[in-house]
C-alpha cells in the first residue's frame, strides 16, 4: 500500500511513468487503412517514404548519442521542426508520406536500460564498463558502442545482453507502447506510420541485416515482439514472419540492406553454408523480401565498376564501403562482388531461375536512409549524420567514420541518404504495403524525381497522345510486373519527371540483364533519352557526350542552364531473342549536383583535399524496380 | 489571479517539496543524506531484488541478495558522506542530470494530466495558423519550355502545352500535395494570382513555364475540434510542456545573480 502510494506519487511528480500520455488513436488510425479513405483508380503518384530509420531505442543509436526517440522522428518525418540531439534545429523542407522505424530488435532498448540501470545491479563487468562510459561522455559514449558492434560481429555479446527469453521479456513493454504510438501517428490518407524492426544478422561482421515492415496496426503488432538476429538464420526470420501471418492474419515483408557490406553472402549462388539451393529456399526468399534497399548512407548497392566495367555512371557511393565489411574485420576480395551487388544478384536470379525453376532474388528496389538521429533526412542540404557522433559539426567530414576500426572509411564516404517512392492509390499501411510487396517502387538517393514505367508488347508512341497510364495499366505492366515471352520484343512507356525543387535530369537509361544462348549472364546499359537529343548531344560514335557541370565548389551550388525538365521515352529493346530470360530496370540520372560534403564546407569554412572535393560533385540518381520477361511456361524451363 | 498563481512552476516545485516533506513525516522515513541512519525497509530489498532481476532475468539467491544489500549499503554510505564531502560539486555527470531531474518536475504535471475540451478550444482559438487545413485548389494548366512560346501561345489564345507527365487538371487538389506536385516555386507564384475564368500566366516552375486556369482557391479554415482533438492535444502539451520548463527555469534564474567576467 504505502510502496503504491509512493510510486502513485511520484508518477504525479516525474515524468516518464509509461507512456499513456497523450491523446488516443481513432479505430481508422489503428487498422490497415483499408476502406479508410478514398483510393485512385490506378495509383496516381508516388509516395515518398523513409523505411530504416533508428531511434533512441536502438542498441547502438543510443550509444552513438541519440535521445530522440519514436514520437520525434514521427514528428519529423511528418514535417515538424525538432531540435536534434547536438542540440541544432531540424526540419524537412517537405514532409516524407510514411516512415518505418526500424530499431534493431537485438537487445532493443537496452544501451538505453543500460544507461538508466542502477550501476550496483549490473554484474557482469563489460557491462558495467560500457554503463560507465555511456555516462561519462559523448565520445566514450561512441566507443562504447563501438565496441559493442564489434562484439556482436565476434559474437561476444555478454550473455545478460542477449538471451532472447529475457530479451523478449525486456521488450514487450516497449513494443506494446510502441505499436500504440505509431497508430496516434499514423492518418489514412495523410502519413503513414508502419510498424518494424531491423533484424541485423551479421556472421563475422557481414552484414546480412534485414529491416521487417508490417501492414497492421497495433491490435495485430502488438501480438509479437521483434524477433532478435544475432546467432539466427534466415530461415528462422521467415519461419517467424509466417507465424505471424498465420497467427494474427497480417502481412509482413523483409527489405534486406547493405548487401554492398556482406561480403558476398547477401546473394550467394547457394543457400547460406554452400549448400545447394533448393526450389523451396528460393520460394521462401522471393516471397518474403519482395523489395531490396538499393541505396542507402553507408553507401549505395546498385553495381561496382569491376562488375559493369562497361557502365560509366558505375560506383555511385562505393568509395570506402567496398573495401570490407560492416566493422571492417573482413576485407572484400573481387570474387564477393557478385554476392553483394544489386544488379549481379538479378543476374544470378536469372541463372537460378533457369536451374530450379523459381528465382530466389526477383526484388524491387527501394533507397532509404538508415540513419540512427531518429531524422529521416534525404537532402545533401539538410545532412544530419549518420548518427549523434557525426551530426553537422566542422569535423565531421574529414574523420576517420569506421564502426570499431578505424581504416578507410572516412566522413565524407557517407552518402546524405536515399528515399523509397511507392506507386500506390493512396496514403495507407495497406496501399503503400502492397506497392511493396508488387513491387512498384523504385529507389532514389535522395532527390524526388517521379518515375513511371510500363513494358508490353504492342505500345507505340502514340500511346502518349492518350491517357498513357490507363494504357500502362491495362495493356502492360508497371515497374516491378512479369511480362510473358509472346516472340515479340518487349516495349516499355517511360516518363520522368525531375525533381520539382531539385536538379533537371542528365539522362534516362534501361539497365537489361538476360541470359544468352551460352547459358551466361549478361547485362546492357541502353541510354534512352536524354537532354537535347536532337542537338548539341546527339551520340558521337555511339557515346552520349557529358551533359557539362554547373557546380560551383565554393558555394555548393549548381544551375539547371543543362539538362531537361523532363525525359520520355518509348523504348523497343533491340537485342531482344524469343525465349530470352531477361530483366529490366530504369536508372535515371541528374546532372552533377554538390554533395552535403561541399555545404559543410561552405557552413563551417573547412579547407578540403583535393581528392575530396572531387568525390563532392555527383549525378543522383533513381533505380526503377525491374520488370522481368520469362519464358512462356510451356517453353520450359531450359534451354531455348 | 489565483488561477494563473496556481499555474505558476514554482508554486508546483513548493508543493511537491511540502507533499515530499509530508510523506516522508507520515511514513517516519527521514531520508537524507547528512543522516547517518539507514532505514532498510522489505520495500528497498524487494526493488533491489527486482532491479536484479530485471537485468539478470532470474530471482536473486538469497545470498546473492545479501550480498547485493552489501554492496547497496555501501554505495548508500559512500554517497553519503561523498555528498558531505562535496563531491558532487563539479561532476558533469551529476550537474546534468540533477538538472534534467528539475525539468521533469516542471513538465511532470502537463505530461500526464488529462486535458478539457475548454483548454483545447482555447488553444485552437489562439494558434489557428498551426491548425488551418492547408487548403484547396483546382485549376488546369499547361507546361511550355520556354518562358517565350507560353507567350506567345497565351496571345494567340491557342493554350495547348507541350507534352509532360504533370496533371493537366486538377480538382480540389490539397494544397500540399500541389507544392509536392508542382514544386515550391510554382506554389509560390500560383499562390500571386486570382481566380479568373481566363488562362494566365506564364508563370515559372522547376520545370519550366506554365499557363494556369486557376478555376478555384480555398484558403482553409481551421477544422472543428473534434476533428483534430488529437493534434491539437498535442501540440498544447509539448508547447506547455516547454513553457513550464522555460518559466521554471526562468523563476529561478531571476533569483541568480551571474557576474560575467
Amino acid at each position: 500500500m504505502r510502496k503504491a502510494l509512493l510510486v502513485a506519487f511520484a508518477c504525479t511528480t516525474l515524468a516518464g511513468c509509461g507512456s499513456g500520455i497523450g491523446p488516443r488513436a481513432s479505430e481508422a488510425q489503428k487498422g490497415d487503412g483499408e476502406n479508410t479513405i478514398e483510393l485512385a483508380e490506378f495509383p496516381d503518384r508516388p509516395y515518398w517514404g523513409d523505411t530504416h530509420l533508428h531511434t533512441d531505442i536502438s542498441v547502438d543509436a543510443f550509444g552513438f548519442g541519440v535521445r530522440l526517440g519514436p514520437e520525434d522522428a514521427l514528428k519529423f518525418a511528418r514535417g515538424e521542426k525538432v531540435v536534434a540531439t547536438t542540440g541544432l534545429d531540424a526540419q524537412l523542407d517537405r514532409p516524407l508520406d510514411f516512415l518505418v522505424i526500424s530499431d534493431h530488435s537485438d537487445a532493443m532498448g537496452a544501451t538505453r536500460r543500460l544507461h538508466d540501470a542502477p550501476r550496483l545491479l549490473i554484474g557482469d563487468p563489460t557491462l558495467r564498463r560500457w554503463h560507465d562510459m555511456m555516462r561519462e561522455s559523448p565520445e566514450q559514449s561512441q566507443r562504447a558502442v563501438a565496441e559493442l558492434i564489434t562484439a556482436a560481429a565476434n559474437d561476444q555479446i555478454p550473455e545478460a545482453m542477449r538471451d532472447p527469453v529475457q530479451q523478449a521479456k525486456a521488450t514487450r513493454d516497449l513494443w506494446t507502447n510502441h505499436v500504440a504510438l505509431l497508430d496516434r501517428y499514423n492518418e489514412p490518407g495523410k502519413f503513414t506510420a508502419f510498424a518494424g524492426f531491423e533484424w541485423s544478422l551479421m556472421p563475422d561482421g557481414n552484414n546480412l541485416h534485414r529491416v521487417m515492415m508490417f501492414r497492421d496496426g497495433s491490435a495485430k503488432t502488438g501480438q509479437v515482439v521483434p524477433f532478435p538476429g544475432l546467432d539466427m538464420k534466415v530461415e528462422q526470420l521467415w519461419d517467424y514472419m509466417d507465424a505471424y501471418e498465420k497467427n494474427t492474419g497480417g502481412h509482413v515483408l523483409a527489405i534486406p540492406h547493405n548487401s554492398n557490406l556482406s561480403n558476398g553472402l547477401m546473394f550467394e549462388m547457394t543457400a547460406p553454408g554452400g549448400v545447394p539451393m533448393t526450389a523451396e529456399f528460393a520460394r521462401r526468399r522471393a516471397g518474403h523480401e519482395p523489395v531490396v534497399e538499393a541505396t542507402q548512407i553507408k553507401g549505395d548497392s546498385e553495381t561496382h565498376p569491376l562488375l559493369s566495367p562497361n557502365d560509366e555512371f558505375a560506383g555511385f557511393g562505393v568509395a570506402g564501403w567496398e573495401l570490407g565489411n560492416l566493422p571492417l574485420t573482413r576485407k572484400s576480395t573481387p570474387d564477393m562482388l557478385p554476392g553483394s551487388y544489386v544488379r549481379s544478384a538479378l543476374l544470378r536470379g536469372l541463372t537460378l531461375e533457369q536451374r530450379l525453376g523459381v528465382n530466389p532474388y526477383a526484388f524491387g528496389l527501394i533507397g532509404s536512409t538508415d540513419s540512427h538521429t531518429a531524422l529521416a533526412t534525404g537532402d545533401e542540404d539538410n545532412f544530419f549524420g549518420k548518427h549523434t557522433g557525426v551530426e553537422p559539426r566542422p569535423g565531421r567530414a574529414l574523420e576517420p567514420q569506421n564502426l570499431g576500426t578505424r581504416e578507410g572509411r572516412y566522413g565524407w564516404h557517407y552518402l546524405a541518404g536515399g528515399y523509397a517512392a511507392a506507386w500506390a492509390r493512396g496514403n495507407t499501411r495497406a496501399e503503400i504495403f502492397d506497392a511493396f510487396k508488387r513491387r512498384e517502387t523504385y529507389a532514389t538517393t535522395g532527390p524526388r524525381m517521379v518515375l513511371r514505367l510500363f513494358a508490353g508488347f504492342d505500345f507505340t508512341a502514340s500511346d502518349w497522345d492518350g491517357d498513357w497510364v490507363r494504357t500502362g495499366y491495362t495493356r502492360g505492366v508497371p515497374m516491378g510486373g512479369d511480362l510473358v515471352d509472346t516472340g515479340k520484343a518487349p516495349v516499355f512507356l517511360i516518363s520522368a519527371l525531375k525533381d520539382p525543387d531539385g536538379a533537371n535530369l542528365d539522362r534516362m537509361q534501361v539497365v537489361k540483364g538476360w541470359i544468352d544462348a551460352n547459358g551466361e549472364a549478361q547485362e546492357k546499359v541502353y541510354d534512352v533519352a536524354w537532354s537535347d537529343m536532337d542537338g548539341k548531344r546527339a551520340p558521337v560514335a555511339g557515346r552520349i557526350p557529358a551533359v557539362g557541370d554547373t557546380v560551383d565548389r565554393a558555394n555548393a551550388s549548381y544551375t539547371n542552364t543543362i539538362g531537361s525538365a523532363q525525359l520520355r521515352a518509348t523504348w523497343t529493346d533491340p537485342d531482344y531473342r524469343a525465349g530470352q530470360r531477361a530483366f529490366y530496370y530504369v536508372r535515371l540520372i541528374e546532372i552533377p549536383t554538390p554533395r552535403w560534403v561541399l555545404f559543410d564546407a561552405k557552413r563551417f569554412g573547412l579547407k578540403l583535399p583535393k581528392e575530396v572535393i572531387e568525390a563532392s560533385v555527383t549525378q543522383e540518381r533513381a533505380y526503377s524496380s525491374p520488370v522481368w520477361l520469362r519464358p512462356a511456361a510451356k517453353a520450359g524451363t531450359g534451354k531455348t | 489571479m489565483i488561477r494563473s498563481w496556481l499555474r505558476e512552476p514554482l508554486v508546483h516545485f513548493l508543493l511537491a517539496g511540502a507533499a515530499i516533506y509530508v510523506l516522508v513525516g507520515w511514513f517516519g522515513n527521514p531520508y537524507g543524506p547528512t543522516d547517518r541512519t539507514i532505514v532498510l525497509g522489505a520495500d528497498r530489498k524487494a526493488e533491489i531484488a527486482a532491479g536484479f532481476e530485471r537485468m539478470i532475468g532470474r530471482a536473486p539467491t538469497d545470498s546473492e541478495l545479501d550480498g547485493l544489500i552489501e554492496r547497496w549499503l555501501r554505495e548508500e554510505i559512500l554517497y553519503r558522506e561523498g555528498l558531505r564531502l562535496g563531491l558532487d560539486a563539479d561532476d558533469p555527470v551529476v550537474r546534468r542530470r540533477l538538472a534534467t531531474k528539475m525539468d521533469e518536475l516542471a513538465a511532470a504535471s502537463a505530461e500526464t494530466a488529462d486535458v478539457s475540451d475548454a483548454t483545447l478550444e482555447e488553444w485552437l482559438k489562439s494558434h489557428p495558423e498551426r491548425f488551418i487545413d492547408g487548403g484547396t485548389v483546382s485549376l488546369d494548366q499547361v507546361w511550355y519550355a520556354s518562358e517565350e512560346t507560353a507567350r506567345a501561345a497565351l496571345a494567340s489564345g491557342r493554350v495547348t502545352g507541350n507534352p509532360i507527365s504533370l496533371p493537366r487538371s486538377v480538382e480540389a487538389m490539397p494544397r500540399a500535395e500541389m507544392r509536392e506536385v508542382f514544386g515550391l516555386q510554382f506554389a509560390q507564384e500560383l499562390a500571386k494570382l486570382a481566380p479568373k475564368p481566363e488562362w494566365q500566366g506564364p508563370i515559372p516552375s522547376g520545370f519550366g513555364w506554365h499557363l494556369v486556369h486557376l478555376r478555384a482557391r480555398d484558403l482553409g479554415s481551421v477544422p472543428p475540434l473534434a476533428e483534430i482533438r488529437q493534434q491539437v492535444e498535442a501540440d498544447w502539451r509539448s508547447e506547455t510542456i516547454a513553457e513550464r520548463r522555460e518559466r521554471a527555469y526562468r523563476l529561478l534564474r531571476d533569483a541568480y545573480v551571474v557576474k560575467k567576467r
